[in-house]
């Protein structure tokens, strides 16, 4: 898994590449967690090129997002593809988590 | 972890099966082994994890044997769907995922051969093209 970060504005883009499973969660963890401890609260997922996620990678959301809506922001997810989407909604995450068709409608959601 | 998945990956393939089974057929493995190594061998040297893929006329078998603490499925605490994320819990999302993707489960335990998780799901070809 590969994590790449970029700001646009108030929202941090966070790009996850590959798979998130109980090995690479930890450090999905950590990369949202350092733009929250910058005090960039509002996040976005990138998961374009997010191939796979196990339910490793649904704890690592649900950790964030709870954080991000603690300091009153959110973690919304974008590109999210077809089976992977399947495993969120398997778990019942697509109540809780707000998922965007592409990188552009999810930063626009937050308030600039 | 990733091993075992490439595992079932490649068994899916060389079977024909459809994509998307082979996806989750993935998931149900990654999410019974990570159990395995989270939970099973908690406290314990870990011990060997054997997976098998055989299909078996239209249904794939997958077996997974391990030494591990026996599960007890019965007490697998059932995560809560319908609650909002302050109210949600970490536990239980992995078997939830396997109950949802199998058709069948089978579980043995003994203490002379160990446990066998058995998952049985309906094969479904790849479509031509």
């Amino acid at each position: 898994m590969e994590v790449r970060v970029e700001k646009r504005g108030s929202v941090a883009i966070v790009s996850i590449d590959g798979s998130v499973d109980g090995t690479s969660a930890p450090d999905l963890v950590s990369s949202l967690r350092q733009q929250v401890t910058a005090g960039t609260v509002q996040l976005v997922a990138d998961f374009a090129g997010t191939d796979y996620t196990s339910s490793a990678g649904l704890r690592a959301l649900l950790e964030m997002v709870k954080e991000t809506r603690q300091h009153g922001g959110d973690l919304r997810l974008a590109s999210v593809r077809r089976e992977v989407l399947r495993v969120l909604e398997l778990s019942g995450f697509t109540s809780i988590l707000q998922v965007y068709p592409d990188v552009d409608s999810a930063v626009a959601s937050f308030p600039a | 972890m990733a091993a075992f998945r490439n595992f079932i990956e490649e068994a899916c393939r060389r079977a024909g099966a459809d994509e998307s089974l082979c996806f989750d057929l993935k998931l149900a493995v990654d999410e019974a082994v990570s159990n395995l190594v989270v939970h099973g061998y908690e406290g314990q040297e870990p011990g060997p994890i054997k997976v098998s893929f055989a299909l078996d006329g239209d249904e794939i078998v997958i077996t997974i044997a391990d030494h591990a603490a026996p599960f007890y499925p019965e007490h697998a605490p059932e995560p809560l769907l319908d609650v909002p994320a302050s109210e949600r819990r970490p536990g239980g999302l992995g078997w939830h995922l396997i109950k949802q993707i199998a058709d069948r489960l089978e579980y043995e335990t003994s203490p002379e051969t160990g446990n066998r998780l058995t998952m049985i799901k309906k094969f479904v070809r790849r479509p031509p093209g």
